[in-house]
């Protein structure tokens, strides 16, 4: 069997589309440091998205659908964390400064999220959480998704 | 209801992945015949095989509909941009492949006859995205090898952001 680092992988393939995502890849060393990492960048998009929401009652709709769908995910990390004799999710701090409310700001956590839970695939080392937070990436990439289209929608509306 | 939902869209897969030209390995995954399959380097290039098959005939589809001017006038940069993707991730995955020694399949001569212009091509290239997504959720869990593993999880972002902005278009819901 040959078999060869994920970095090296990809600087053997460094003109493809993927490389340049997949080798500034942060390295997780455990599941745990991937389960806490989400659940930050969680908390961190929902401040976004609610002051953004404070500012644009249109975004309501969008806010109540991200902060449901967070609610099912972080249950299913918790039983995650339970099942794997993890400790629990650290209660969710205090924000450092208040939440910007720009779509910019909001897409470079959104996309942080994102990227944290492909990245945080292979520490898992537990099929069925490398499923389930497959899934969770899956509706995180999709409202990634929803606030690019939203960014290209005010540009347009700009003019 | 929601279990007949799901079993729609695993027929719905099936019948993609096996247009795709998919191996019956894989198939038996995305059908739920095989539960499992034994996590191992054989299992690894089953599911690279099934997913550069799907990333082949997307690339045909996007390819038939740019040459024949199928997608809607202000959509082409939408369809040239995800073809580029689809290029990218069926070269990573032959990397990744030829790297490890196999040889990776070749893509078949896909045809679409029933190919329409407009929203209906839309459709259709939405129809293709949505089975690569849902493949490769089925799959990944699979997977064994790190740098598979990564890789797989970031063409699983690309294909939901190609199947969220086609529903956008089509005036499906997308949250």
């Amino acid at each position: 069997m040959i078999r060869i680092g994920r970095r090296a992988l990809l600087r053997a393939t460094g003109l493809l589309a993927l490389a340049p995502r997949a080798a500034q890849a942060r390295d997780y060393t455990s599941a745990g440091e991937v389960l806490d990492t989400i659940d930050r960048l969680a908390g961190d998009v929902e401040a976004a998205l609610s002051a953004i929401a404070d500012a644009v009652p249109g975004a309501q709709p969008f806010a109540v659908s991200v902060r449901a769908d967070h609610v099912r995910e972080r249950a299913d990390r918790d039983a995650i964390r339970a099942r794997l004799r993890l400790p629990e999710a650290p209660p969710p701090g205090a924000p450092a400064a208040p939440a910007s409310s720009s779509l910019d700001a909001l897409r470079s956590t959104q996309q942080e999220l994102v990227h944290a839970h492909a990245e945080g695939l292979p520490a898992l080392d537990d099929a069925a959480a490398v499923h389930a937070l497959a899934r969770h990436m899956v509706e995180a990439a999709r409202r990634l998704t929803v606030i690019d289209l939203w960014i290209e929608l005010e540009a347009e509306r700009a003019g | 209801m929601r279990a007949e939902a799901s079993r729609g869209r695993r027929r719905f897969v099936l019948e993609i992945a096996k247009a795709a030209g998919v191996a019956p390995v894989a198939l038996g995954v995305l059908d739920g015949s095989a539960a499992a399959l034994p996590r191992g380097e054989a299992t690894d290039m089953a599911i690279l095989s099934a997913a550069l098959m799907i990333e082949h005939h997307a690339i045909a589809l996007y390819a038939h509909g740019l040459e024949r001017g199928l997608f809607p006038r202000g959509l082409r940069a939408y369809a040239v941009e995800f073809r580029g993707d689809h290029l990218g991730h069926r070269d990573t995955q032959i990397a990744i492949m030829e790297e490890r020694g196999d040889r990776a399949p070749a893509a078949l001569s896909y045809d679409f006859p029933g190919a329409r212009p407009g929203d209906a091509f839309v459709q259709q290239a939405l129809e293709i995205e949505v089975a690569a997504q849902l493949a490769y959720t089925g799959l990944i869990s699979q997977i064994r090898t790190d740098d598979y593993l990564l890789s797989a999880g970031f063409i699983l972002v690309d294909e939901v952001r190609h199947m969220t902005v086609w529903r956008r278009v089509l005036g499906l819901r997308i949250y």
